[in-house]
């Protein structure tokens, strides 16, 4: 894991600017979000990747991508989340002064 | 938190970015990281000695295969890839080198190449044991056909560098190590090379021993040319040592009385056993013959010459049957000299005098019995003697004043008569000779001092 950070780390940063910008704009994004019955299945499918990931199951280069493709989503998720908060403590700090 | 989760519903859309860097990324990356990987993974090797060693990288997964000298340093390998930052998974192909037994080496030389052969323990041995085999032979071509085994005895490098510094000394041939076993086969270089080998084979590590030593010496070789025109008997060749070469030159002197003795001989060791037992017969009935050359190689003698009249070729065959040490094989390939044109008697008294004055029949000491050496000197006389067949001659015998003038007496006419039968034996009719004994009569020289008794003592041929 440490290797990997190491190696992409200009794509994980990439990915959790990715995640900050999407989190930022969710708060306030009037779109339609994805059902919750949805995000379980999704939910489930990530699970399954990660579990997979760990006990390593998928040999050779699929294996390396789905590590890689699931440290970026994992980065990606923390950039959102990051992103989100940041965005409502700012508008909770604006609202009242409004 | 609630919040969260709301939010989080909207995530979505920076997931297609997301999967559009991931691909990108695992596009650019996967080629760098697997080579990456690979020297990473090499480098963890460098301390470890294997064979064959192949690594294979396909994402963070590492195919490893190599050939390992012992279980140990297979575990070893295996584990120091394992811990290789960034792989994940190492797929072991590794094995043990195969087991030799019995653990057999070899070098074998001929005339312009030398081939290592058979098993060799680790690969730092084989590379010493080619460098050794380089540095041994300086100029020869050095193939390398060994492979790697496990199995070998202790201390076998150690064995295996003696031997290789024995090839340099084989013309050509092969040595072998199985287990602890050493045999050679082949043809020293030179003479005395199988005796240096035998010496150190000695040195072998403790554990090795010699089963089978065939290493053959070049044939020794002992050569003599009895030249009549320059008057030379030429020796080369080989003698054991300087006891040996003293006495054969000694012998060479006694039984060619009038030729000049040029003395090429070296000394050196391989000498076949009874060499000079052979050797100074042989240079006997080569001191018979006009012209001849002796060739002594090994246990083969060849003598090939002109005898100088009939009986005498008979005399020299019948001798050479006999005179050897056992073992010792004789070719005689002699011939009879064409008879020399007949002259008249004072011819043959001048011929007489002068073969007389350049050597002497010899005795042994107070007896009347000839001395072999004087055979040569005698086939020259009989020849002289049937150059004129009707000339009649004394055989006159004189002694020095030493002793009693009776005993005297009577050794001088047992001599003379000694030296007729051997005359009439060669072929000679009886009624030509006649004996007669002076005792110290008939003085040559000064009998006071050793010298002048030594020219007392003598046979002379008188043309009556």
């Amino acid at each position: 894991m440490a290797y990997l950070v190491t190696f992409h780390w200009g794509w994980l940063l990439a990915s959790l600017l990715l995640g900050l910008a999407m989190g930022w704009i969710a708060v306030v994004h009037r779109g339609q979000g994805v059902s919750k019955l949805t995000s379980r299945w999704l939910a489930v499918l990530v699970a399954a990747l990660v579990a997979a990931a760990l006990a390593r199951v998928i040999p050779g280069r699929p294996g390396y991508w789905l590590d890689l493709g699931l440290i970026m989503f994992a980065l990606y998720l923390a950039g959102c989340a990051v992103g989100s908060w940041l965005r409502d403590w700012a508008l909770s700090q604006h609202t009242p002064a409004a | 938190m609630h919040g969260l989760f709301r939010w989080s519903s909207k995530w979505w859309p920076g997931v297609i970015p997301l999967v559009v860097f991931w691909a990108i990324a695992a596009w650019t990356s996967t080629a760098p990281l697997e080579s990456d990987l690979a020297a990473r993974s090499t480098s963890a090797l460098k301390d470890t000695v294997l064979d064959k060693t192949r690594i294979e990288v396909a994402g963070r997964d590492v195919t490893f295969a190599a050939d390992a000298f012992s279980e140990d340093g297979r575990r070893s390998a295996v584990a120091s890839v394992e811990v290789v930052p960034g792989v994940r998974l190492v797929n072991d192909e590794t094995r043990l080198v195969p087991e030799a037994k019995p653990f057999v080496w070899s070098a074998e030389r001929d005339v312009v190449r030398v081939t290592l052969g058979g098993s060799s323990p680790l690969p730092a041995s084989k590379a010493r044991l080619l460098e050794a085999a380089r540095t041994a032979l300086g100029g020869v071509e050095v193939v390398d056909q060994m492979n790697l085994s496990r199995g070998a005895p202790p201390r076998f490098d150690n064995a295996a560098l003696l031997l290789l510094d024995q090839i340099g000394k084989l013309k050509d041939g092969k040595v072998t190590i199985s287990d602890t076993k050493v045999s050679l086969s082949g043809m020293a270089r030179e003479l005395g090379g199988r005796e240096a080998i035998a010496a150190a084979l000695k040195n072998l590590p403790e554990g090795f021993s010699v089963a089978a030593n065939e290493i053959k010496a070049p044939p020794y070789i002992f050569q003599a040319y009895k030249d009549p025109v320059a008057v030379t008997l030429t020796l080369t060749g080989y003698v054991p040592d300087n006891n040996v070469h003293a006495a054969l030159a000694a012998a060479a002197g006694r039984k060619f009385f009038s030729e000049k003795v040029v003395d090429n001989l070296k000394a050196s060791v391989g000498a076949p056993s009874g060499f000079a037992g052979a050797v100074v017969p042989a240079l006997g009935a080569l001191s018979r013959l006009s012209t001849g050359t002796l060739v002594v190689s090994d246990r083969e003698v060849k003598l090939s010459g002109d005898a100088f009249y009939d009986a005498a070729a008979a005399q020299i065959r019948a001798g050479l049957a006999k005179d050897f040490p056992q073992g010792w094989q004789v070719k005689a390939d002699i011939s009879v000299k064409p008879a020399v044109a007949p002259v008249d008697p004072t011819v043959c008294q001048q011929l007489f005098s002068d073969l007389l004055a350049r050597g002497k029949i010899r005795f042994e000491s107070g007896r009347a019995t000839i001395d072999p050496d004087s055979a040569g000197l005698l086939d020259r006389l009989i020849e002289t003697a049937l150059r004129c067949p009707t000339a009649n001659i004394e055989i006159a015998g004189h002694t020095d004043a030493d002793g009693e003038d009776g005993f005297n007496q009577a050794l001088s006419e047992k001599r003379a008569q000694a030296v007729t039968d051997y005359l009439v034996k060669a072929g000679l009719p009886a009624n030509r000779f006649t004996a007669m004994g002076y005792g110290s009569t008939q003085p040559v020289a000064s009998n006071d001092t050793d010298e002048g008794k030594a020219q007392n003592r003598r046979i002379d041929f008188v043309v009556r």
